[in-house]
């Protein structure tokens, strides 16, 4: 299938490239079957993502799922941005093709490690509270 | 929105019909329409080009017409190279010689055969690409009957010493050796460095017409004299029983009309995709940090220059090119839907991240100086925006955030 509009335009343009200094929330992950690899850092203020950033290695769809994830959850609650799923990600870049859907994956996995690695603290005290 | 400027660099996947080579085939797709082994007048003026063609691509490799067997291009040409000599000589042995940086066609065979029961060495390349005849001499054995060495790379362009493993066939053939032979897939080769298949001392060669300014589906297997193959196809007597199967007349007149003008504008066509390709790796290696040109510089084809860019991936890259109007390949056309980084790479010894971050850059006679000019003023930023989103790359991280945060 070809890759949609929105997916050139993430790789034409990407989106919040880059790291932030005084992030709260940060992870770096590898898919270990073809070495791509996708780093986050997460800068969240009373349990709501201000800003996101991302850097990435790999096949095009790697990319364009960091660019695209980062303006997906900027200004989302973590309770919110940990439902996220990858087809939540492969459909707001106009489809990917299945043997890409990896990359979805691994932005989707990224995304939950750094959220648990920052805030775990948050999101046990958020869950607590909404009980 | 203005229509952004194209430049096609990927000359070794595919290239454009020669408009003289389309003028040449077009009144086989019309007038001229008729089925080469009838009897009547149409079959003979069928007949008549496609012999004439033979004899073009006969001359291109320097071979005999009748050692010519027309039919759909590289991968069917080394298919019943291969296959149909294994099949031969089953009854005198079993081991293939072939090496590590072969086409994906030739490397599907030799697996196909290997789950028959066939043995396979596979011989390494040298960090310049290129195979060692040692290598080669050493790897016979006596159940060795084929040996499968491409002319020129496909990636990186290094160009094999296939006459000096055809010295080494004749002398084994001299010493009373009768069942071993010689292919070499010369589809990149073909045009680009000078053949002559007496010289060579090979058995069997493939070619294909679409790298050589004719239409895709059309490629030829040259057969030595006195060779014997197995036919793959059959149901048919075309092609002297080698490839049974309607001749696909106008293409195979396109593929004449092709290797006439690939014999005739020999030395222009290579001294001119030589001087962008040199002048191109010039300015890239100026103006682009942390790269790695790949393969040997003076033992390849004059129009591939194959380039690894450190701390990037090469599909992104393509793509991020393709953005900008320039078309390139990675790896090999044929695996870039593998997640595999590229064989061929790995086989010099690069490591993962160098054989994942090549890029093959194939001019072509139509290229011109602008279209350098105009990578060179895409390639390095491309790079660059690359780069700086690369978790590889941390040298350039910690500057960067301000430069791209909005």
């Amino acid at each position: 299938m070809p890759y949609s509009a929105t997916f050139k335009d993430h790789i034409a343009r990407p989106r919040n490239g880059g790291e932030i200094a005084n992030a709260n929330a940060v992870s770096e992950e590898t898919n270990p079957v073809c070495g791509d690899r996708l780093r986050l850092s997460l800068l969240v203020r009373d349990g709501r993502i201000e800003r996101a950033r991302f850097l990435a290695y790999g096949c095009p769809p790697t990319l364009a799922c960091g660019s695209y994830l980062t303006e997906m959850i900027t200004g989302m609650l973590i309770e919110e941005a940990m439902r996220l799923t990858r087809r939540d990600l492969i459909s707001g870049l106009g489809g990917l093709p299945a043997r890409k859907h990896h990359a979805a994956a691994l932005a989707i996995e990224t995304l939950r490690s750094a959220i648990e690695s920052g805030c775990s603290e948050l999101l046990t005290r958020n869950q607590t509270r909404a009980v | 929105m203005p229509a952004i400027r194209r430049v096609y660099l990927d000359c070794s996947a595919t290239t454009p019909v020669d408009e003289r080579v389309v003028a040449e085939m077009m009144p086989y797709l019309t007038g001229r329409f008729g089925n080469a082994s009838s009897v009547h007048f149409f079959g003979q003026e069928a007949r008549a080009a496609v012999d004439r063609a033979r004899r073009e691509v006969a001359a291109l490799i320097g071979a005999r017409p009748n050692e010519i067997v027309f039919l759909s291009g590289g991968t069917e040409a080394n298919n019943l190279a291969i296959r149909g000599i294994c099949e031969v000589a089953e009854a005198h042995g079993r081991h293939i010689i072939t090496s590590a940086i072969e086409h994906s066609s030739v490397r599907g065979i030799c697996e196909a055969l290997e789950k028959r029961g066939w043995a396979v060495t596979r011989l390494p390349v040298s960090e310049d690409g290129i195979v060692h005849v040692e290598d080669v001499r050493d790897a016979l054995r006596p159940d060795t009957v084929l040996i499968s060495i491409m002319l020129a790379n496909n990636e990186i362009g290094t160009i094999q010493p296939v006459q000096q493993i055809g010295e080494l066939v004749r002398e084994e053939r001299s010493r009373g050796r009768k069942y071993l032979w010689l292919h070499t897939d010369a589809v990149q080769a073909a045009g680009r460095v000078a053949l002559d298949t007496e010289t060579l001392n090979c058995d069997l060669l493939s070619l294909s017409a679409h790298k050589l300014y004719a239409p895709k589906g059309v490629g030829a297997l040259y057969i030595r004299r006195g060779v014997r193959v197995m036919g793959q196809n059959v149901g048919g007597h075309q092609e002297r029983e080698r490839r049974a199967g309607t001749e696909a007349v106008p293409s195979i007149v396109a593929f004449g009309a092709a290797a006439k003008l690939a014999r005739e504008e020999f030395d222009g066509r290579n001294r001119h995709t030589e001087k962008l390709r040199d002048s191109f790796e010039a300015h890239v290696a100026a103006r682009v940090p942390q790269i790695v040109f790949n393969g040997a510089r003076a033992k390849r084809l004059a129009h591939i220059s194959n380039i690894s860019f450190r701390f990037i991936e090469g599909q992104s890259l393509l793509i991020s090119l393709d953005l900008e109007g320039v078309a390139v390949s990675t790896g090999s056309a044929c695996s870039s839907g593998s997640l595999e980084p590229s064989p061929v790479i790995r086989a010099l010894g690069r490591n993962d991240e160098l054989a994942r971050g090549a890029i093959r850059f194939s001019f072509g006679k139509d290229n011109c100086d602008e279209d350098v000019d105009y990578v060179l003023e895409v390639l390095p930023r491309v790079v660059e925006k690359l780069r700086q989103l690369s978790p590889l790359n941390k040298t350039q991280v910690s500057s960067f955030e301000f430069r791209v945060s909005s």
